[in-house]
């Protein structure tokens, strides 16, 4: 959708771009009625959308407990944000959780999706299973996995005792050094079945005769995946990147906060809990809403300089 | 009907009874074996964890750390009584039911005019808007949890379950309008212009004529919307403080925290909240996963 005037919404969007621009009537006495159907959208946008962000952001260059008037600090919170090394190790944590969660994601969803492609028999039925986790609350899934990992009765160290690899027992969310990581199987178990169905769905708009084609050239199914499936599956990739980008920022709070809080020791923190934490336990309001911002930057850049590349590409989506 | 075609499932031909015999022929029969075998071990990752729940919930707590893997030996239907009645399951099931439904119902209410609008009527500031929708796709909701946390408390809507269906519908409104328009734009024009030629208004046009149309719109952002707050925990914690409003996810984290030690009531308690879902979306999987993959691969 490179061209026409739609091209600035170049996300994720249903058919709109083979129509481009609404068709275009001369006439222009529609602003009332325009008004009037938009009223109730604008309202709870302005409300709940636009004046929380700005008065966040107004906020964040104040010092404010919560209760007491708020007193001008400039950039003093984002400041101390930049030596707050819990603060820079959440946001590590942050982004190892978003490159894992993506790479995973995209990788294994993949690979199931050409799976599930090829299964000519109980497809529908193979990616219904797969798809049952997305449909279960992070809450749900993070207590099921706080008991697989359960060191006592948990699935895991007892399979692990099972198939003779006891020595490989671990405290999964007890231990500093791979609590993060844990958490990340967890976030990639839930959504895997999610990228899967999407690749899926791409992978069955690829015209079956350029596989022929391929074929009756000599080309075996490694190079049939390098040289057909792949390329054409790169508006797919990007769809798919861009939902686990932006979800893995914003969408961890809930996971973290069942399954380890942040812990042990802030070990496995990230902006969100700690934001929180700032917040309602320490009273830092101000504090914790530049951190806000600071996530949404990251948030906001990754995902324009992707929809950048994807335009320059001129990926049709 | 031309509107975004549903995500094709067409090479799954209906099942005939030589299925497995084609099979066998176009791909032999090694890769066959490998193929399912690797489709089994996705298979007992996904389904085995669930089971394993669902096993818990009917064991005694002592059964639980001598038989961790199979099934029950009797089965404790108590522990789901006692469940319910020690996570308040009633209660919650019942706010979730009342946030989410009238959340949903805010969000289409709002959204649906919202979007028709942008696609369909001709108004100075109509790219502004459509910008400022696309830009807000961008700042989740999550980054500015504190500001809104404040917004709500000032406007007395902490614990008012009407007040938080309002800020999930908010929360959702730009996706939500986003992918309304998209359909709209897809309706063709002279539809609206015959009804116009016979003297209809343009909110009649919106609901009798345009809304039927973009069905598939609808039921996408319903699914969308649905799984994201009847699932949320994140701004239910922010907003709902009193136990007398939690919703289900909120129930089951307090339960967890406030008994250290009823695995087997956790288990049953996740039973009843999880297998509902499941079992509505096994239902409906077709519509639901076509819907889904419909506003994401084709265009």
């Amino acid at each position: 959708m490179s061209n026409g005037p739609q091209s600035k919404a170049a996300l994720p969007s249903p058919a709109s771009a083979r129509f481009g621009a609404p068709p275009g009537r001369p006439e222009s006495g529609d602003g009332l009625v325009a008004l009037l159907m938009m009223l109730p959208a604008g309202i709870l946008f302005s409300l709940f959308y636009l004046w929380p962000f700005l008065h966040g952001f107004w906020l964040s260059l104040h010092n404010w407990d919560g209760f007491s008037a708020p007193v001008w600090a400039g950039a003093a919170n984002y400041l101390r944000l930049m030596h707050d090394a819990i603060f820079l190790g959440a946001l590590r944590n942050n982004l190892i959780f978003v490159v894992a969660v993506v790479v995973l994601k995209n990788g294994l969803g993949l690979g199931l999706a050409l799976l599930l492609n090829r299964a000519i028999v109980g497809r529908t039925f193979f990616r219904a299973a797969a798809f049952i986790p997305v449909t279960m609350s992070f809450v749900a899934v993070g207590l099921l996995w706080s008991w697989i990992y359960n060191p006592v009765f948990g699935l895991l160290n007892a399979g692990l005792d099972a198939v003779g690899l006891g020595m490989l027992k671990q405290s999964w969310l007890g231990d500093a050094s791979i609590a993060l990581y844990s958490i990340i199987v967890v976030d990639v178990w839930k959504w895997l079945g999610f990228h899967a169905v999407i690749y899926l769905a791409g992978l069955q708009t690829i015209p079956a005769e350029l596989y022929e084609s391929a074929t009756m050239d000599g080309a075996g199914p490694t190079r049939r995946f390098w040289h057909i499936t792949l390329p054409l599956l790169m508006p797919i990739v990007f769809i798919n990147t861009i939902l686990g980008l932006s979800g893995a920022f914003v969408r961890n709070f809930d996971i973290v906060y069942v399954l380890t809080k942040g812990g042990p020791n802030h070990a496995s923190e990230v902006v969100l809990t700690y934001m929180m934490t700032k917040a309602f336990q320490d009273g830092a309001m101000s504090y914790a809403a530049a951190m806000g911002y600071v996530l949404f930057l990251i948030v906001g850049l990754a995902s324009v300089g992707l929809l950048a590349v994807m335009r320059r590409r001129q990926m049709a989506i | 009907m031309t509107a975004p075609a549903i995500a094709p499932s067409n090479r799954a031909a209906p099942l005939r009874r030589n299925a497995w015999l084609e099979a066998l022929r176009e791909r032999g029969p090694l890769e066959l074996l490998g193929l399912y075998a690797a489709l089994a071990v996705v298979l007992l990752q996904t389904i085995y964890p669930l089971v394993w729940v669902l096993f818990g919930s009917l064991k005694t707590k002592p059964e639980l750390i001598n038989n961790v893997w199979g099934p029950p030996a009797g089965l404790q239907f108590g522990n789901y009584a006692d469940a319910w009645r020690i996570a308040e399951m009633g209660s919650r099931i019942l706010n979730s039911v009342f946030v989410t439904g009238a959340a949903l119902a805010i969000l289409i209410a709002a959204a649906t005019p919202c979007a028709y609008a942008l696609a369909r009527l001709r108004f100075r500031g109509r790219n502004v808007i459509t910008g400022v929708v696309v830009a807000a796709m961008l700042v989740p909701p999550q980054v500015m949890a504190i500001p809104l946390f404040l917004v709500a408390r000032d406007l007395g809507l902490i614990n008012n379950r009407l007040g938080v269906a309002a800020i999930y519908a908010a929360t959702s409104l730009p996706l939500s309008v986003f992918i309304l328009r998209s359909f709209f734009l897809t309706l063709p024009a002279d539809l609206e212009d015959a009804a116009r030629v016979d003297g209809a208004g343009r909110l009649a046009i919106l609901i009798h004529i345009m809304l039927p149309l973009i069905r598939p719109g609808v039921a996408l952002v319903t699914i969308f919307g649905f799984i994201e707050i009847w699932n949320d925990f994140f701004l239910a914690f922010l907003l709902l403080r009193d136990k007398a409003v939690q919703t289900i996810p909120l129930g089951l984290v307090s339960f967890f925290q406030q008994y250290d030690s009823l695995w087997n009531l956790y288990f049953a308690a996740l039973t009843i909240t999880t297998l509902p879902v499941i079992v509505v979306f096994v239902a409906m999987q077709r519509q639901f996963i076509a819907g889904l993959t419909a506003g994401a691969v084709k265009g």
